[in-house]
């Protein structure tokens, strides 16, 4: 700064000494004239790398248009630096929030941030997908406003975050969600969302299994203690005797089935995979339907549909008793004088194994849960027709294990179709 | 990612809690609305108890969001969008305590048909299609009003149109019903009142939209013809 002020007054006392001489010998208006030339023309000097300055600060570019004349240059140079390092340093920051910013976007988990009156700073796609959240629109609006079950808003007030909330989503049909809240920075929120609709519906399907098992069993229990206090207890004659020992002898070949189906169950869960012996089926065929017939006791029209072609490559028992258990459905829900028809058809691309029946049908809600152990569709129906409440869990896990799906079509009152499609590697002599 | 409380004086403050409390009051007649059609469909007659026991807090919550409103006009003295932001919340309130209504009589009358040892599914498909517009339309007026999104606010006014249209397909396929088969005119009459019902919920949802439009825009399109719209 010395510098320049020394300059700067040797500019001025220069013009002075330069134009003294002047208004000493020729008109004193002259050297005056002179001198202030001298400083207007200093102050013009100024007054333009001023100008630079003020033009480029209003919008400051890192290119060459930033050059000054004298010590202005020193000082436009610092300015340029330092506008450099600043675009740096800021390119650099942004490039780390982005790049943290995709790592919360990546996250399969939603988490929204929450400021501390639960308002939205951040949310990423799960989390908008979960809960129905437009970050772009709803940046600083109440997390509440959006997502406005009372259980989401009672929990957040609560400030008991030690148990997560388990949410059912209002706005996409079925999804259960698992709501944490960790208080991060003074006082702000981080909600972390789970999608744990897979794992409540396995915790439902183990919860009813057991229920359902025990239920089944305890009822022929009941019945058979009962009778068995009244045999101990009065004395009954001998017809009376035959009668209840009839009774309870239905009640215990009940059980014995349902054990069977269990047992039946778990050697197919735990047996190894099956192999790929040849199982003829025209004989098969012929076999369910001569069964289907026996079972039925004249009550139904049975036919067959097959031109007799193609055979399956599995275990014969399992796929025996997965085609039988399909066959016994058809005719414990196909009122009398319905028809039964058992279709058969293997080409190059796979097999297909069905039953088709005039029954009672099925509401199209029970369909996707019907192969759930002892799943009914209505309660005390299908054990009045004698069924275990297995038969389709059976069928399903024996077809999984054939690469097979079981395809169910139905329409309540007209009739049910179920088939059994397997893949090619499953088929042969076609 | 600023602090958002860094601006906002005490009456903003207000205002937001008042939007919330009316947020909330709506997502409790969300899932009222969502249990009743829930009841419907699986007969759980159980909760229809709890759909009645909630209507109370929805109708308490209509009666503190009321006395909010009268007391910001009457301390604030606010203007403009503030002043139809209030005028409009205390439209919108009488109309969610009226839908909570609907779900209510719903729940009922679905208490009433499993009572009577029926069951309602066979009309079901038809309900529930009808059942389901109405909750989304009720969602997203409420959503409008909370992103203050006129095109959200249009769009459940058009979807009104369809719900009405399907009402009235309801109440035919009944009549047919009825007129076959006289044993099921009991059954059928819940069922109307049901109908009836959800086709008011989707009105609700129509005039909460009406009012989003009148906060937002201040344009008054209650009982316009559509060209006006």
């Amino acid at each position: 700064m010395r510098a320049q002020l020394v300059r700067a007054s040797a500019l001025i006392v220069g013009a002075a000494v330069v134009a003294w001489p002047l208004g000493y010998f020729a008109a004193a208006w002259a050297g005056w004239a002179l001198f202030s030339v001298g400083l207007v023309a200093q102050l013009l000097f100024q007054l333009r790398n001023f100008s630079r300055l003020e033009r480029w600060s209003r919008d400051p570019v890192l290119d060459a248009s930033l050059e000054g004349e004298g010590d202005w240059d020193n000082v436009f140079g610092r300015l340029y630096r330092h506008e450099k390092e600043m675009r740096g340093v800021i390119a650099r920051r942004d490039a780390e929030i982005r790049m943290l910013i995709s790592a919360a976007q990546a996250l399969t988990d939603g988490v929204v941030l929450l400021d501390r009156h639960d308002n939205i700073l951040f949310c990423n796609h799960t989390a908008e997908d979960q809960l129905g959240l437009r970050v772009a629109v709803d940046r600083g609006q109440a997390v509440v406003n959006l997502v406005r079950q009372p259980e989401f808003a009672a929990y957040l007030e609560g400030e008991d975050f030690s148990k997560p909330l388990t949410l059912r989503s209002e706005r996409i049909k079925d999804l259960v969600l698992s709501i944490y809240v960790v208080p991060y920075a003074e006082n702000n929120r981080l909600m972390q969302v789970k999608d744990v609709t897979q794992s409540e519906r396995l915790d439902r399907m183990r919860r009813d299994f057991v229920a359902n098992v025990s239920h089944e069993l305890r009822t022929p229990l009941t019945v058979l203690g009962g009778f068995i206090e009244t045999l101990q207890e009065i004395a009954l004659d001998r017809d009376e005797q035959a009668h209840y020992l009839q009774l309870m002898g239905e009640q215990s070949k009940r059980m014995l089935t349902i054990v069977q189906d269990l047992l039946t169950l778990s050697s197919i869960e735990a047996s190894p995979p099956p192999t790929y012996e040849t199982v003829d089926m025209v004989t098969l065929l012929d076999k369910l339907r001569r069964d289907a017939e026996a079972l039925s006791g004249g009550r139904h029209r049975v036919f067959l549909d097959s031109d007799g072609c193609g055979d399956l490559r599995g275990a014969e028992v399992e796929l025996a008793s997965a085609f039988g258990n399909l066959l016994s459905n058809a005719v414990r829900y196909t009122p009398s004088g319905g028809s039964i028809r058992i279709c058969w058809r293997a080409d190059a691309a796979g097999a297909e194994f069905a039953v088709e029946d005039s029954g009672i049908g099925i509401e199209p809600a029970h369909i996707p849960r019907l192969t759930e152990r002892f799943y009914r569709v209505d309660r005390g129906r299908s054990r009045d027709v004698g069924g275990t409440g297995l038969g389709l869990a059976i069928v399903k896990h024996a077809l999984s294990r054939h690469q097979a799906r079981l395809d169910i079509r139905s329409e309540p009152g007209q009739g049910s179709r179920f088939a059994a499609v397997f893949p090619p590697s499953r088929v042969i002599g076609v | 990612m600023s602090d958002s409380q860094h601006l906002s004086s005490q009456f903003d403050e207000d205002l937001a809690r008042l939007r919330t409390h009316v947020l909330q009051m709506g997502g409790l007649v969300e899932t009222q609305v969502s249990a009743a059609i829930e009841a419907y469909t699986s007969g759980e007659v159980a909760v229809v108890k709890a759909i009645v026991d909630n209507d109370r807090k929805v109708n308490d919550l209509e009666k503190a969001i009321d006395d909010d409103c009268a007391h910001i006009i009457a301390k604030r003295q606010p203007a403009a969008y503030d002043l139809r932001l209030v005028l409009g919340i205390s439209k919108i309130v009488t109309d969610l305590e009226r839908a909570g209504d609907e779900a209510k009589k719903i729940a009922k009358g679905v208490q009433r048909i499993y009572e009577n040892g029926h069951f309602p599914t066979q009309y079901g498909v038809g309900i529930r299609h009808i059942a389901e517009a109405a909750l989304v339309m009720i969602r997203q007026s409420l959503d409008a009003f909370a992103r203050r999104d006129v095109l959200q606010a249009q769009s459940v006014i058009k979807a009104d149109k369809d719900v009405d249209v399907e009402f009235k397909s309801i109440i035919r396929q009944l009549i047919t019903h009825m007129m076959e088969d006289p044993r099921t005119i009991t059954t059928s009459i819940d069922i109307i009142s049901i109908a009836r019902a959800i086709e008011r919920i989707g009105d609700h949802a129509k005039n909460v939209s009406e009012q989003v439009i009148f906060i937002v825009e201040g344009r008054d399109i209650r009982h316009l013809k559509e060209a006006a719209k």
